[in-house]
């Protein structure tokens, strides 16, 4: 199978310390990969990696069957990109700054710039400096850098960075629809949730190394389900189910119980046949999916 | 369009949206204002001796209100200006890519790392060129204003040789400033190199191998010390040659290589 990116025994350190280590990553066609990591774990040193901007210490990477550098070597006119925080020339308005990138990618169509303003929403900062932007309009900015020269491959770090809610939305609903016309994006993003909404496939990297790659449906595995419960008299409810043979937790944020038995878990009404037959009746009895930023976090050892 | 001109372009741009061609406009435009000031308080000795320090250094650096000698102080304050106000140009093209945190964008491009140096390289090699002219041009003007005696096309022509040479030859160094500033990722270790080449340039000069130190050959061509045919050889331009070669050369390939962090 051909990849749009495939990376083998990418590794990199930076004297004692190994930012990324043995990473095999192979994106294919079309997918939205996304690419979730702690700080420090080695996503925007492996993004820099893909796009020529740091040399691997060992390993290869190619892009779009291309091999990657040495010497910046690419095949960067079919790759849109936005590497951690965007920048932009201060003393440039949104529509020089993109006129820049226009030129430097070769497009002769100078209708590019306006239609990228527009998709972006940024009609109204055209002519602004892009040192008077806000965070969200700069990020915008390097979005419509990104799109300008209709990409087969774009890669973001962080694309959601700074955005306002509405302005999350906008950008996942524009990412999708990428995708849908066949764009390959590969995105990190530290909002797990947004990943978790436009990913499908994610990969978990965690000092250095891809530790999980998970597609749609084996992220829907892997998640714990569990059943919460809240009775009036908790420890009274707690007493009974661990009386019928449940194994029972107490969550002390929420001041339920929590039952993670694939028994309570499959028929939870037997649980609270249990707790009304202890003259405890539930109150609340719901079962509940871990998120991914939960199961994320229990990978990376953040939550035990 | 090539990706040249492309290049070219954006840096032309970048230029011309900023402040820095009209502050270092302003900034060297003071070697001719202040080489005809020197002029005025020469040609009133009395009102030289009323006007305190100026007027002493003006007696130090010069001696007598003409045209030579009002051509001789031009050709120092563009070699030893030029090597300040250059450098300021050439850590601002190269270093505020840094600054700016620009870098990253045009690292992965179609447009290759080395068309985009060259772009800054003629932008820069045309930006100092055109101050150079412009302060010579502005010197003529100023001279003529002050009314000063000596004036020939034959000092003329020798004198454009002097200024505009000792200001190509302060070009040809550049380079170094550029790799500067590649090298510390930004304005600051760019201006550190700049001064400590000049100062170092007065200490090769006092010491009397200036002929042999790039940056003391500019103000040597200049006639700063004397006239340059006993002060400098062809080894001297040949050293200026091979270290521009070499800077330019550190820097195309530090591009190619290094890693790109920020």
């Amino acid at each position: 199978m051909k990849y749009v990116i495939e990376t083998n025994q990418l590794s990199k350190s930076f004297g004692p310390v190994q930012a990324v280590n043995g990473l095999n990553l192979r994106v294919g066609a079309g997918e939205i990969y996304g690419f979730l990591g702690l700080n420090g774990a080695g996503k925007t040193t492996t993004i820099r990696m893909l796009l020529g901007m740091i040399a691997p210490s060992v390993g290869s990477v190619r892009v779009l069957n291309q091999a990657v550098g040495p010497n910046g070597r690419g095949p960067w006119a079919r790759v849109g990109h936005l590497v951690e925080s965007p920048a932009a020339y201060p003393d440039l308005s949104t529509r020089e700054n993109l006129e820049i990138a226009r030129r430097l990618h070769g497009l002769t169509d100078a209708n590019v710039v306006s239609r990228v303003i527009e998709q972006l929403s940024l009609t109204p900062y055209a002519d602004r400096k892009a040192g008077t932007l806000s965070m969200g309009n700069l990020q915008r900015l390097g979005l419509a850098r990104a799109l300008l020269h209709r990409p087969e491959l774009l890669i973001l770090d962080e694309p959601a960075n700074g955005l306002d809610p509405a302005g999350v939305v906008e950008i996942r609903e524009l990412l999708a629809g990428l995708a849908r016309e066949g764009v390959t994006i590969l995105m990190s993003s530290h909002i797990l949730t947004e990943v978790d909404r436009l990913a499908t496939r994610i990969g978990i990297i965690h000092q250095g190394r891809l530790i999980e790659e998970l597609d749609a449906a084996t992220m829907e595995e892997l998640r714990a389900q569990r059943l919460l419960v809240q009775a009036r008299d908790l420890p009274a409810a707690q007493a009974a189910l661990t009386a019928a043979g449940y194994s029972v937790e107490k969550e002390r944020a929420s001041q339920a119980l929590v039952l993670k038995d694939a028994r309570a878990i499959e028929a939870p009404e037997e649980v609270a046949t249990v707790l009304v037959g202890a003259g405890t009746p539930p109150t609340h009895l719901a079962v509940e999916q871990e998120n991914l930023e939960e199961h994320f976090l229990r990978l990376t050892g953040v939550l035990q | 369009m090539n990706t040249f001109t492309a290049a070219l372009w954006t840096e032309t741009l970048k230029a011309r949206r900023s402040l820095v061609p009209l502050l270092t406009a302003i900034g060297f435009s003071l070697a001719a204002v202040v080489d005809g000031l020197f002029m005025i308080i020469l040609k009133d000795p009395e009102a030289a001796k009323q006007m305190g320090l100026i007027s002493t250094k003006a007696q130090l650096m010069a001696g007598v209100a003409d045209w030579p000698t009002f051509f001789n102080i031009l050709g120092q304050a563009v070699a030893v200006g030029g090597a300040i106000v250059f450098a300021v140009i050439t850590a601002w093209v190269f270093g505020r890519e840094f600054s700016d945190r620009t870098v990253k964008e045009w690292l992965a491009l179609p447009a290759s790392r080395s068309t985009i140096m060259s772009a800054k390289f003629v932008v820069v090699a045309a930006w100092t060129m055109g101050l150079s002219l412009w302060v010579f041009g502005l010197g003529l003007f100023i001279g003529r204003l002050v009314n000063i005696p000596g004036w020939s096309l034959d000092l003329l022509r020798s004198s454009s040789v002097d200024v505009l040479g000792a200001a190509v030859l302060t070009i040809l160094l550049l380079p170094f400033v550029a790799l500067a500033a590649s090298l510390g990722r930004g304005y600051l270790p760019a201006f550190g190199w700049a001064i400590l080449t000049v100062a170092f340039a007065q200490i090769a000069a006092v010491m009397g191998w200036g002929d042999w130190f790039p940056w003391a050959v500019p103000a040597l061509f200049s006639g700063a010390a004397g006239p340059r045919a006993g002060l400098l050889g062809a080894h001297s331009y040949l050293v200026v040659f091979g270290a521009c070669v070499l800077s330019l050369m550190a820097t195309y390939l530090w591009w190619q290589k290094a890693d790109q962090t920020r």
